[in-house]
């Protein structure tokens, strides 16, 4: 059955996420290929810049402070989209639904201890050969107000 | 001294899905879905197991132009389509090309395939500043 498109416009936050340092430093380097064991995030692969998790070459280098590798955005800017999706009122099939496709922009870097605020609302819903369609649009700023992050979420769900 | 990047510039990145990478993923992300976590839960979605999070791909081919720039703090925008889910054991190669480069900025297309040489990504752009 197709998505209301009534629901376009419907807004899902503010969503608040405080970046911690460690959270950084293992999601860079999880991502980047280290293989952890108990208690540690593992030993950094030789491609991941140490600007992602070393204190002393970050502050050496552009930024001052380690930095959130560009796709950490998605840990709290996914919220609205995983909000439409699980909104009982829209009625989401998930066991048919697929990730489309994702854009991101990065307005600024992002560093421990920023708050970052995310606003999302569903920006088009559409049925296109026997799919349906959700997408998502967020933005997500900083504590002074500044978009830091923003973000267009698809989501494809199957024909049954 | 500043690296100067040209029109047709092109770099290659290879990452392994290893086995528990899903895994490890869905820590660091938050990412539970089941179907990356739950060989059943998969093969009721009609794979052979648990699929990688398509972010993940994407935070690869991110970092394929990251590496290549050199600061992943340049990174300005990415798009994707995901066309194919990357499995566990799977080699995904990223091939990236640049395409524009101009104001202090770069425009690199980026294909990712696995090692069946079928497209995991289509269409993926990821711009960055040039500092």
């Amino acid at each position: 059955m197709a998505l209301d498109p009534k629901f376009v416009g419907r807004a899902y936050g503010p969503f608040t996420y405080e970046i911690g340092r460690e959270k950084l430093r293992e999601f860079s380097l999880l991502l980047g290929g280290s293989v952890p064991s108990a208690g540690t995030f593992g030993e950094p692969p030789a491609h991941v810049s140490p600007l992602l998790y070393s204190r002393e070459a970050a502050q050496a280098g552009p930024y001052g402070d380690i930095i959130a590798f560009p796709s950490f955005a998605v840990v709290f800017a996914i919220r609205p989209f995983s909000a439409a999706i699980a909104d009982p009122e829209l009625g989401v099939d998930r066991v048919r639904l697929v990730h489309g496709e994702q854009e991101l922009e990065f307005l600024g870097v992002m560093r421990p201890g920023d708050v970052l605020t995310t606003t999302g609302h569903i920006t088009e819903l559409y049925r296109k050969a026997g799919m349906d369609f959700l997408v998502v649009t967020t933005e997500t700023r900083n504590a002074s107000g500044e978009p830091v992050v923003r973000g267009v979420w698809t989501a494809v769900i199957r024909s049954a | 001294m500043a690296r100067t990047f040209q029109v047709g510039d092109t770099f290659t990145h290879v990452r392994q899905c290893d086995r528990l990478r899903p895994v490890y993923y869905a820590g660091a992300s938050g990412d539970y879905n089941p179907i990356h976590l739950d060989p059943e839960v998969g093969r009721l979605a009609g794979f052979n197991g648990v699929i990688l999070q398509g972010l993940c791909t994407l935070g690869w081919a991110v970092e394929a132009v990251a590496v290549f720039v050199g600061d992943p703090g340049l990174v300005r925008r990415v798009k994707v389509r995901f066309s194919r889910p990357v499995l566990p054991e799977d080699t995904v190669t990223f091939q990236g090309r640049v395409t524009a480069v101009a104001d202090g900025r770069m425009s690199t297309e980026v294909t990712a395939t696995n090692q069946r040489g079928e497209p995991v990504l289509r269409g993926a752009v990821v711009e960055t500043s040039l500092g």
